[in-house]
């Protein structure tokens, strides 16, 4: 894979298309012979950002115009060999391109679908099985690898805030649900009270709290408190993992 | 004993600062720990937590520039968790604690004692998470 690779012929064209006037034909038919040849460099360099999640068309494209602008910019009297002016060149426009496109920090649409498929799955898996179901579980659901599945659970975990509850559920936080956490406060006593845990508690946002209670001191699981609140287990996950960070930083506080 | 055993069969053993900025770093190994052990979902989340839970005790505790060393030790039925730190106080744990409840419920087993070492005392916290499969 070494792209410098069968190109050392073409170096003296270089010299004689500097020496062609601005507007010829003949430098145009050069200019464009030199385009093509390379053409397969523009390609592997597109090829190595693809994984990033932007389609490999457009950044062929990017590289392609990287390169011509290589070609027109070169100056083989600065010693230089063209790969070397080359490689960097092409590779600035499709970096340039993927930071104005902000695909770099955008999910590859596979693994957009991918995330909902699993999600689907979670959902369906827990229903029948009526527990959480396993990484292995879900991949032989869905006839894919284990390794799709993990690969579909890091993707959900990089990317909060396209987490796959705001893609699932409409209004996360919606207040229809805080009515639940009444009168009742299901043996709060079993921790010290020094702690002052109580008022932390109540100071969290309600459905937190119900899910802090339900977990805690009412012994459910995640995938039954997914259920009870009608949202997914990985919502449930976050807000029992945010819960007690706000937890451990008022305790830490007081 | 977590420090000086080096790491065999399918153990896993980390170091890292005792500080809480490094517990999402323990954080994303237990999860990809867990998940290749497939444990089921809930499993996966609990021993997560446990072992943020776990690690932020540890770190409250620890003096300043020192260690949290970690030790996973997964088997087919079980996820094992163990971590040391080293402190000034030889009060551990504080099994009346929020944490401790925390952990107690979303780990099957915790486990701590503590050492005297050089410089204070080492605390040492273990967890186990059960893959639960056909046990509930």
């Amino acid at each position: 894979m070494n792209p410098r690779g069968g190109y050392d012929h073409l170096a003296p064209l270089f010299v004689e298309l500097a020496a062609l006037p601005e507007d010829s034909a003949e430098r145009r038919e050069l200019r464009e012979r030199l385009v093509t040849e390379h053409m397969p460099v523009a390609d592997h360099i597109a090829r190595r950002f693809a994984h990033q999640g932007a389609p490999l068309d457009d950044l062929s494209q990017v590289a392609k115009i990287g390169l011509i602008n290589a070609v027109d910019r070169f100056d083989p009297e600065h010693g230089a060999d063209f790969m070397s002016f080359a490689v960097p060149t092409i590779m600035g426009e499709v970096r340039r391109h993927i930071r104005d496109t902000s695909w770099a920090v955008h999910v590859p649409r596979r693994l957009k679908e991918m995330r909902l498929a699993i999600a689907g799955a979670v959902t369906e898996l827990s229903q029948r099985l009526g527990r959480a179901p396993t990484p292995s579980q879900i991949a032989e659901h869905l006839k894919i690898s284990r390794e799709e599945v993990f690969e579909g659970f890091e993707a959900t975990n990089a990317h909060h805030s396209l987490s796959l509850d705001y893609l699932l559920t409409d209004d996360p936080d919606s207040a229809s649900l805080a009515d639940t956490l009444g009168a009742d406060d299901p043996e709060l006593s079993v921790v010290d009270a020094r702690e002052a845990l109580y008022p932390l508690i109540k100071k969290l946002p309600e459905r937190q709290q119900k899910i802090i209670t339900l977990r805690f001191f009412g012994n459910l699981t995640q995938t039954q408190i997914a259920e009870t609140l009608g949202i997914s287990q990985m919502h449930v996950s976050r807000l029992l993992a945010k819960s007690l960070d706000q937890l451990r930083a008022g305790l830490v506080e007081g | 004993m977590t420090s000086d055993e080096p790491p065999f069969g399918d153990d896993i053993e980390v170091k890292v600062g005792a500080d809480a900025a490094q517990l999402p770093v323990l954080r994303a190994i237990a999860s990809v720990v867990a998940m290749r052990q497939d444990l089921d979902l809930d499993a996966i989340a609990d021993f997560k937590m446990a072992v943020d839970e776990a690690g932020s005790m540890l770190v409250l505790k620890a003096v300043g520039q020192t260690n949290l060393t970690c030790r996973f030790t997964p088997t087919k039925a079980e996820i094992k968790f163990a971590a040391t730190a080293l402190s000034e106080s030889g009060e551990w744990p504080d099994a009346g604690s929020f944490g401790w409840h925390v952990l107690s419920t979303l780990a099957d087993e915790v486990d701590a004692s503590v050492t005297p070492a050089t410089g204070g005392h080492l605390l040492r916290i273990e967890i186990v998470k059960r893959n639960g499969l056909g046990h509930e």
